[in-house]
């Protein structure tokens, strides 16, 4: 799996489950999301493997959106898999 | 439902003496944390009579017909995955918790939780448009996630004791936000010790420290 890209979506997903779970230590902005996501999407290894661009872009757009908390965390929970599947693009 | 109370020092200590009364393991149990000072912890310990938390999901549907929505969604979930498991909720929980209980259920905690707080995210996206603003679903499989805020409780009490003793802040393992929370909470009600996070995600650490007497 490709390392870096996984531990970013990770960061991601962190910041994301900080909003829904409420841990009350932070304050998370929808920008700081946002940024947490282009990092990932700036990376070359997102484009190796199948559907994982495509998920981030989901996730991006869903933030942009304003959409729950849980439903971005979904999508890139969905990125993180499509990456551990490790289907090569096409 | 039979249900004990149990003293001990420390939290674990009490749920301890409270299953040996009633014969009992963690597994089987709910455990409510009464009162958690530095010297005495209080708990009650309830049995789970899983016959009637399974019935509590299909026979309750109208107390707790979000509880009854999300089982089904997960049970089916669950169903699509391959995954035989049972899908209870937890009855009289705030806010409403699912409760997945079964055998091999590993794969689905995944590594520090990360597949469970993935099945969680799923369920509240799906049950979300019969919620409420701010209303969550809570997923715990095998009671991984209730077991985890006990340990980091203890991690939380052991900091605080030791804080006092020395008068240095603790900066304690890099932690999840419901872990957090849970220390937070923890010390909360505790007039000698404060606590902050510091750093940034994953790696936002807990730091527990002596508080400071108010300015006069």
């Amino acid at each position: 799996m490709a390392v870096r890209a996984a531990e970013r979506i990770r960061k991601a997903i962190t910041l994301v489950n900080s909003v829904a779970d409420g841990a009350g230590d932070e304050d998370i902005t929808p920008t700081e999301i946002a940024e947490a996501i282009r990092d990932c999407l700036e990376l070359s290894e997102v484009d190796d493997v199948a559907n994982v661009r495509r998920y981030l872009g989901e996730a991006l757009d869903a933030v942009s959106d304003g959409m729950p908390a849980d439903f971005v965390a979904m999508t890139l929970y969905a990125a993180l898999g499509a990456l551990r599947e490790g289907r090569p693009a096409g | 439902m039979s249900s004990a109370e149990g003293r001990g020092r420390t939290v674990d200590e009490a749920v301890d003496a409270a299953l040996i009364e009633l014969k009992e393991s963690r597994r089987n149990v709910d455990i409510k944390v009464i009162t958690e000072t530095p010297d005495e912890a209080v708990v009650e310990v309830t049995v789970i009579d899983h016959e009637a938390a399974g019935a509590s999901g299909s026979a309750a549907a109208p107390a707790n017909g979000k509880g009854e929505i999300a089982r089904g969604l997960v049970e089916g979930l669950l169903k699509h995955m391959g995954v035989r498991a049972q899908v209870t909720v937890r009855p009289s929980s705030e806010p409403i918790t699912l409760d997945i209980s079964g055998r091999d259920l590993g794969a689905l905690i995944g590594w520090r939780g990360e597949t469970l707080r993935a099945l969680q995210s799923v369920t509240n996206v799906m049950v979300g448009r019969h919620l409420a603003e701010g209303e969550r679903i809570i997923v715990d499989v095998e009671r991984y996630r209730q077991r985890r805020e006990h340990t980091v409780r203890e991690i939380a009490m052991r900091a605080a004791r030791q804080v006092k003793m020395t008068g240095d802040a603790i900066t304690l393992d890099a932690m999840q936000p419901f872990e957090r929370r849970a220390i937070h909470l923890a010390l909360e009600g505790d007039p000698d010790v404060t606590s902050g996070s510091i750093g940034e995600e994953p790696e936002r650490r807990v730091v527990v420290g002596p508080r400071k007497p108010a300015a006069e």
